[in-house]
């Protein structure tokens, strides 16, 4: 009845004597509106298969947390705000700061979140970002020591979703990198169970310290649909829920693996897995060039 | 013929009660007529001795909401005997962003013989149907009719998987297997 | 403790700051505003943007300098809430969220009792200007996440603004939008007391005060107002000011808003600019 699209492959197959517009054919049957595209080696928004979609990176967006980014993957946005508190250390590391990350997907960004506690999404995308920067030893602990056994920096990392559309791990893993990157923390004085910073002037490099990164993970994701037959690099939302699992790869700057993961179901083989790395390799590569370009 | 010069937000005073008559994307307000929406403003006149009508055409519109007498196209969830449950989709060639539900009950299955209308030979939990609203329902779904020949099964899979095509008003046959299901089937609007 | 979230120590708190002796902290006295660049009755400039959140049935992002926040309208969707019964009009639900580090002191995660109140007070404030009785049986839901908070009273007012946008850039019918404002009262001089009876000069009413000022606050208003009905949907008065002063503070609001509409007004045609180049 309405007339598609002309960058839209034929949608006419489904039923003989029924058509739909586009936009409803996709509601209707979004497998198979994906499907008609991917035959053709190209995605509803325009992509080819292996392409990421344009990112860009802001530092120091907010000025009441101590570090900050603000990071855009396509319609993904996603703001990272570190604040340092003072805390007391733990009685078996007296010496060792506290670094705790948490990704927030809040209703706003999308109407799949519901508000309340945080989702079984959002959980997964915590606990692998604290466990990416705790097993690579991004940060050593140590360094945010004040007075040992007693006082201790604690990093608080939130990632707020601002806007959701795919890829939550590799938008929220760059956020945190390039918030970490931006902290800059008042350097204490402690004095009979009081710590102190100065308040005068603006920070330098004499009242502040900026935090000692060993080494900068970034991730790369792919979504494997229709049995792991087709790779599509970074998906979009509408490409995450029609898909059957996910690779993500995460890799420092020397090239070396932080971590990979595979979920969903879906068998990939390890031909595939190498394809996997040698892709992420060259958007590391990219995203470390956007990274540094805005940074002061 | 429209620019943005047209553009109104809500709010916006539009013109006087005895000069338009307030159309869809507009009220009146004592002497006055609004916008209710962002949007092009336009005004239409139907016959000489009328007043023309104001009206303004959303530019981003709002996600579709189901209406009566609405044409939907839904998807069925569930059955029993008394009425099929559906997952109304899309609404008026809109689709939704969020799902509404909504019930066929047995005796808007079809228009004629409705007393021998079983809901089991009709719809079938994953068929798509098109169906018309007939009424906003209780305070959960609302109450759609599949009695007119346009309206019915779109699209369905059988038993076996494969899809199936309408051979009669009742009738669909599987294309793997040729075996026949009944159904209510819509007749195909050429 | 919270199970679902990744654990960090039990209490933190943030350091103390300590100023030197010769450090000249802003008080009201000197006259001038905060950031010495404004009058007292000018508003910090606004920046307003629509259709940033691309899963939202209609969004809007605005900035008051540091006062930046994000709003995101989703619906009319069915209204999903255990036992509803049928209702002829439309629900409108509101939620402010303040992200953990918004505020110079950071925030819990958790819902806390502020943001509840406040999300209450922006569903009162909202719900005159929206047609809910166009919308049977249908859910409009309405979620803000403050990114960074200057100053409450206009943080507050800037969500009223930010909400009203996004819900005609959803599409949704109203009948006028919202302009939120805010206003701080200041003693700028020697408050006036029965005991002494010497000369005394009455507080100043500072407009859109950012955090500094709120500090020496005696009292603040926040404003709802329908700009082209001229029609106030609410009003929150805070603080000790006299009679004279409030009404005088709601003339500078009204004024204010006349000027925020202008701004939302312009981002919304700009909306209507967009998709006509799309097209």
């Amino acid at each position: 009845m309405t007339a598609l699209e002309s960058t839209s492959p034929s949608l006419a197959a489904t039923s003989p004597a029924f058509t739909f517009s586009a936009s409803t054919f996709q509601k209707l049957h979004p497998t198979e509106f994906f499907r008609k595209f991917a035959s053709q080696g190209v995605r509803p928004d325009g992509r080819l298969l292996n392409a990421f979609r344009p990112t860009t990176v802001h530092y120091g967006v907010i000025t009441t947390a101590n570090g900050s980014a603000m990071v855009r993957i396509g319609g993904t946005t996603v703001v990272c705000g570190v604040k340092a508190e003072v805390a007391e250390p733990k009685l078996h590391t007296p010496d060792h700061g506290y670094f705790v990350p948490n990704v927030d997907l809040s209703p706003i960004c999308s109407g799949a979140f519901r508000p309340g506690p945080p989702s079984a999404q959002a959980q997964v995308v915590s606990e692998s970002i604290d466990r990416v920067l705790k097993e690579s030893k991004v940060l050593d602990l140590k360094d945010l020591c004040i007075e040992e056994g007693k006082a201790v920096w604690a990093l608080w990392v939130d990632v707020v979703c601002v806007s959701y559309d795919g890829n939550i791990y590799d938008a929220a893993l760059t956020a945190v990198m390039a918030a970490l990157a931006n902290v800059r923390i008042r350097k204490p004085t402690y004095d009979e169970g009081v710590v102190k910073v100065s308040g005068a002037e603006d920070m330098n490099d004499d009242n502040s310290f900026k935090l000692k990164l060993a080494r900068t993970p970034l991730s790369a994701t792919f979504a494997l649909f229709d049995t792991s037959l087709t790779v599509l690099a970074d998906p979009n939302d509408s490409e995450e829920s029609i898909c059957d699992g996910s690779i993500s790869v995460t890799l420092d700057e020397h090239g070396q693996l932080c971590a990979v993961s595979k979920v969903g179901a879906g068998s990939s083989s390890q031909s595939l897995l190498k394809q996997c790395i040698d892709r992420t390799r060259e958007r590391a590569t990219e995203l470390r060039a956007i990274m540094s370009q805005q940074q002061q | 013929m429209t620019s943005v010069a047209d553009a109104v937000v809500p709010g916006q005073r539009l013109g006087h009660v005895q000069e338009y008559i307030a159309g869809a994307g507009t009220y009146a307000l004592q002497d006055f007529l609004y916008a209710s929406v962002v949007g092009l403003k336009q005004i239409s006149r139907t016959s000489d001795n009328e007043l023309p009508t104001m009206t303004v055409q959303r530019e981003n519109s709002q996600s579709a909401i189901p209406e009566i007498e609405a044409i939907v196209t839904c998807k069925v969830v569930r059955v029993n005997p008394r009425f099929a449950s559906v997952n109304i989709m899309v609404v008026d060639g809109k689709p939704c962003k969020d799902d509404f539900q909504g019930i066929i009950r047995v005796q808007d299955v079809r228009a004629t013989e409705k007393d021998k209308v079983k809901i089991y030979n009709s719809f079938r939990p994953g068929d798509i149907v098109r169906a018309q609203v007939i009424s906003l329902g209780d305070a959960r779904s609302y109450y759609l009719s599949t009695a007119a020949n346009e309206l019915g099964v779109i699209f369905g899979t059988s038993v076996a998987g494969g899809s199936l095509v309408p051979i009669s008003w009742q009738e669909m046959q599987c294309t793997k297997t040729k075996v026949i299901e009944l159904r209510k089937c819509a007749k195909p609007m050429q | 403790m919270d199970r679902k979230r990744v654990a960090g120590p039990e209490l933190s708190v943030a350091p103390l700051i300590e100023y030197p002796v010769d450090h000249k902290r802003w008080t009201p006295q000197q006259e001038k505003r905060h950031d010495s660049k404004r009058q007292p009755e000018d508003m910090r400039p606004i920046y307003l943007k629509t259709g940033l959140i691309g899963q939202a049935s209609g969004s809007a992002y605005i900035e008051l300098e540091k006062t930046k926040l994000a709003c995101g309208v989703y619906g009319p969707k069915p209204v999903k809430r255990i036992g509803q019964t049928f209702s002829g009009r439309g629900l409108l639900t509101c939620e402010i969220k303040f992200a953990t580090f918004s505020c110079a002191k950071r925030r819990n995660q958790m819902r806390d009792p502020q943001e509840k109140e406040l999300s209450q007070i922006l569903t009162q404030a909202l719900s005159p200007a929206i047609r809910l009785d166009l919308l049977p049986k249908s859910a409009i839901e309405v979620y803000i996440t403050v990114l960074e908070s200057d100053g409450l009273g206009s943080c507050f007012s800037a969500a009223i603004t930010a909400a009203s946008v996004a819900l005609a850039h959803a599409g949704i019918e109203m009948l006028d939008l919202v302009a939120g404002c805010s206003a701080s009262y200041i003693q700028t001089g020697p408050a006036r007391s029965i005991s002494s009876g010497a000369e005394s000069i009455p507080p100043q009413i500072f407009m859109d005060a950012d955090l500094e000022e709120e500090k020496y606050e005696q009292g603040s208003i926040v404003l709802a107002y329908m700009p082209s009905l001229n029609e106030v949907t609410h009003v929150l008065q805070s603080g000790k000011a006299e009679g004279s002063i409030i009404s005088q503070s709601v003339e500078h609001c009204v004024e204010a808003c006349n000027k925020i509409y202008a701004v939302m007004h312009h981002a919304l045609l700009e909306s209507v600019k967009e998709n006509q180049t799309q097209l």
